[in-house]
C-alpha cells in the first residue's frame, strides 16, 4: 500500500458551466421540441448517406 | 433448400434472423442457435439499473416471435464450428449444448450453408480479480437481471444517505481495455438524478473511474462539433456537464482487483491507488464467445478463424500497424470470415483491426485504451447488410457480390438519458458520421454537420422513443421493416 497516491480526480474548473438561459432551454417544451426534430431529422439523414 | 444458422440472438442476430425471414421463402431454414431464451434491450437496462423501469420493461420471449416467422428457434450455446465438414459429411457443421430443460447439456451437431456468428460478447468479469456481481462486490447493467441487483444495491445506498450516512458511489469501467464507455456515462448520471430525486445529493460523492485519457472520448477517440460558428470538442461538453452535475472524473484508469469496500487502480502515470466505495458498478471488458473450429480431420483451426481475443477474424487489415498509418479503409466491410465465402461475424463478434481511440500504455506498460465500440445502431446495420449477402447469394447464386457496411461509413446515435422524466428529464444526445473517422473525406475525422453533441430534454424523448421503436421492430410488429436499424 505504500505506493498508493490519492485518487487522481480532474480538475474541472476550467469547464464552462451552463447559464441560467441555457438551463431553461433545456427544459423548454417548445425549445426542446425543435431540437427533438431536428435530431430525428438528423438520425435519418445519417442512416439515408450512410453507404450500406 | 439453403440452412441459414444464426449464433446468438442479439441486435445484430435478431436482426439478420428477421430480415432473412423477409427476404428468403419457407423452401430456406432459417435457425437462431441462442443460450438464452429472450431478447434484452439492452441500452434501456440503465433504467433498470436506477429503478425506473423493470425488467420486465426491457426483455420478452423469443420463441414467440420466431415461430411468428417460421424461424427454428434452438435454446443452446455454440461451442464449435466444423467449416469443412466432418467424417460423416462434407457439409458444414456447428456444435451445440443444449441450454433449456429437459435438454439441458444435451450435445448436438446442426449443418449448414450459411453461418452467421453474431455472438455478443463474452462478459470478462474474471479478467479483474473481485469485480462483477457474481464472483466480486461490484455490480453491473450488462443483463436485465445484473441491472434489477444493481438498483436493488442502489436502493440501500439512498437509504443509508437518507440515515445521514455519507456515500461514495464509483461507477465506469473494470479493466484497462473495455468498451461501451458510453453506458457508464449514462448510468453515472442516472445514478446522480436519482440522488438528486432522493434529495440526498450532498450526502454522495459520485466518481466516474475511466480507461478513458479524456472526458469525452467514448472509444472512438472523442469528435468535434461545431457549436455557435466554432469547432468545439466533446472533452470540453463532457467536461462542462460533469462539472455541472459535482461527478468527479478519474481518467486513463486501470482497474487492478476490487476488493470489497475499495477499488486498486492504475493511472497512465504509472502511479497506484486505492478507492473506496459504497457502491460500484464497473463494466467489464468483453472477449469473444469461446468457440473452436476443428478441420474435417479434427484438427484445430481456431487461430485461423479467430484472433487471440476470441473474435472471429473478417475483411479488416489486422497487420498490427501502428497508430499513426491507421486508415478508415482498415475496417470491415462485408463481415465476411477470411477464408470461407459463407460464414460472417457481425457486431461484437467480428475481431476489430484495432483500437479507434489513440493506444496509449501506463509507464508501467499496462495497456489503458478504450475498445472500440460497435453495439446498438451498428450492430443493427451489420446484422441486416449479411442478410442481404446471404439472400442474395441464394437467390442469385454463390458470386452474388457481398453488401458493404463498413463503420467508416455509417453513423451512430448515442443517447445518454441523465433523468427520466417526460417534462423535467434530461439527455446528452450524440450523433456522429461516421463511426471511425476518415481523415481522407473530413478535415476533423467526421461530418460537422451530422457530428453533434445536445444536452437537454428532447434528448430524453429521444431515448424513450427509441426504447419503444426498437421493442416494436425487435418484436417484428407490422412494418417493422420500415424502422431503420
Amino acid at each position: 500500500m505504500s505506493d498508493k497516491v490519492q485518487s487522481p480526480v480532474s480538475d474541472l474548473t476550467g469547464a464552462p458551466l451552463p447559464t441560467e438561459r441555457t438551463l431553461r432551454y433545456r427544459r423548454n417544451l417548445a425549445v426542446q421540441s425543435w431540437k427533438f426534430a431536428l435530431f430525428n431529422a438528423r438520425i435519418l439523414r445519417m442512416v439515408l448517406r450512410g453507404r450500406h | 433448400m439453403s440452412d441459414v444458422v444464426i449464433l446468438g440472438a442479439g441486435v445484430a442476430g435478431h436482426t439478420a434472423a428477421l430480415h432473412l425471414s423477409r427476404l428468403l421463402g419457407r423452401e430456406h431454414r432459417i435457425t437462431v442457435v441462442s443460450p438464452n431464451s429472450h431478447w434484452n434491450w439492452i441500452p434501456s437496462n440503465i433504467w433498470v439499473g436506477v429503478g425506473k423501469m423493470s425488467k420486465q420493461d426491457v426483455v420478452f420471449p423469443l420463441a414467440p416471435i420466431y415461430a411468428r416467422r417460421h424461424i427454428r428457434f434452438i435454446q443452446a450455446k455454440a461451442v464449435a464450428i466444423r467449416p469443412y465438414g466432418d467424417a460423416e459429411s462434407d457439409r458444414p457443421a456447428v456444435d451445440i449444448v443444449h441450454t433449456s430443460p429437459p435438454e439441458d447439456g444435451r450435445e448436438e451437431r446442426i449443418r449448414y450453408d450459411f453461418l452467421v456468428n453474431a455472438t455478443g460478447p463474452n462478459l470478462r468479469f474474471g479478467a479483474t480479480e473481485g469485480l462483477g456481481p457474481q464472483h466480486g462486490t461490484t455490480v453491473s447493467v450488462c443483463t436485465a437481471d445484473h441491472a434489477v441487483e444493481a438498483a436493488g444495491r442502489l436502493r440501500g445506498v439512498i437509504e443509508r444517505c437518507r440515515a445521514g450516512e455519507h456515500q461514495t458511489l464509483v461507477v465506469g469501467m473494470g479493466h484497462g481495455t473495455c468498451t461501451c464507455e458510453g453506458a457508464a456515462f449514462e448510468y453515472v448520471f442516472n445514478v446522480d438524478n436519482e440522488l438528486r430525486e432522493a434529495g440526498v445529493r450532498d450526502l454522495a460523492r459520485v466518481v466516474y473511474l475511466t480507461n478513458e485519457s479524456r472526458l469525452g472520448d467514448f472509444g472512438v477517440g472523442g469528435m468535434v462539433f461545431n457549436e455557435g460558428g466554432y469547432q468545439t470538442t466533446s472533452e470540453l461538453w463532457t467536461e462542462s456537464l460533469f462539472r455541472e452535475r459535482g461527478v468527479e472524473p478519474i481518467l486513463g484508469a486501470h482497474v487492478e482487483r476490487v476488493e470489497p469496500g475499495t477499488v486498486h487502480f492504475e493511472t497512465l502515470d504509472g502511479t497506484h491507488h486505492a478507492l473506496d466505495f459504497d457502491f460500484a458498478m464497473l463494466l467489464p471488458p468483453f472477449g469473444g464467445v469461446p468457440l473452436a473450429a476443428f478441420d474435417r480431420d479434427g484438427t484445430e483451426i481456431t487461430q485461423q478463424l479467430f484472433a487471440p481475443s476470441g473474435f472471429m477474424k473478417v475483411d479488416a487489415d489486422y497487420s498490427g500497424k501502428p497508430y499513426e498509418q491507421w486508415s478508415a479503409s482498415d475496417w470491415p466491410q462485408t463481415y465476411q470470415a477470411q477464408g470461407f465465402d459463407n460464414i460472417w461475424a457481425v457486431g461484437i463478434a467480428f475481431a476489430p483491426p484495432h483500437q479507434i481511440s489513440r493506444p496509449l500504455t501506463s509507464a508501467n506498460g499496462t495497456v489503458i485504451t478504450p475498445s472500440p465500440p460497435r453495439t446498438g445502431m451498428p450492430s443493427g446495420v451489420m446484422g441486416k447488410t449479411v442478410a442481404l449477402t446471404i439472400a442474395d447469394r441464394i437467390r442469385r447464386g454463390p458470386r452474388a457480390e457481398a453488401h458493404r457496411a463498413s463503420m467508416a461509413d455509417m453513423g451512430a446515435a448515442c443517447v445518454a438519458s441523465a433523468g427520466a422524466n417526460l417534462r423535467t428529464g434530461s439527455a446528452a444526445a450524440m450523433t456522429m458520421m461516421p463511426i471511425v473517422p476518415d481523415y481522407t473525406r473530413f478535415p476533423t475525422g467526421r461530418s460537422l454537420d451530422d457530428t453533434r453533441g445536445e444536452l437537454g430534454l428532447a434528448g430524453h424523448w429521444v431515448k424513450l422513443l427509441l426504447h419503444y421503436m426498437f421493442i416494436y421492430k425487435a418484436k417484428a410488429r407490422p412494418g417493422w421493416f420500415l424502422i431503420p436499424e
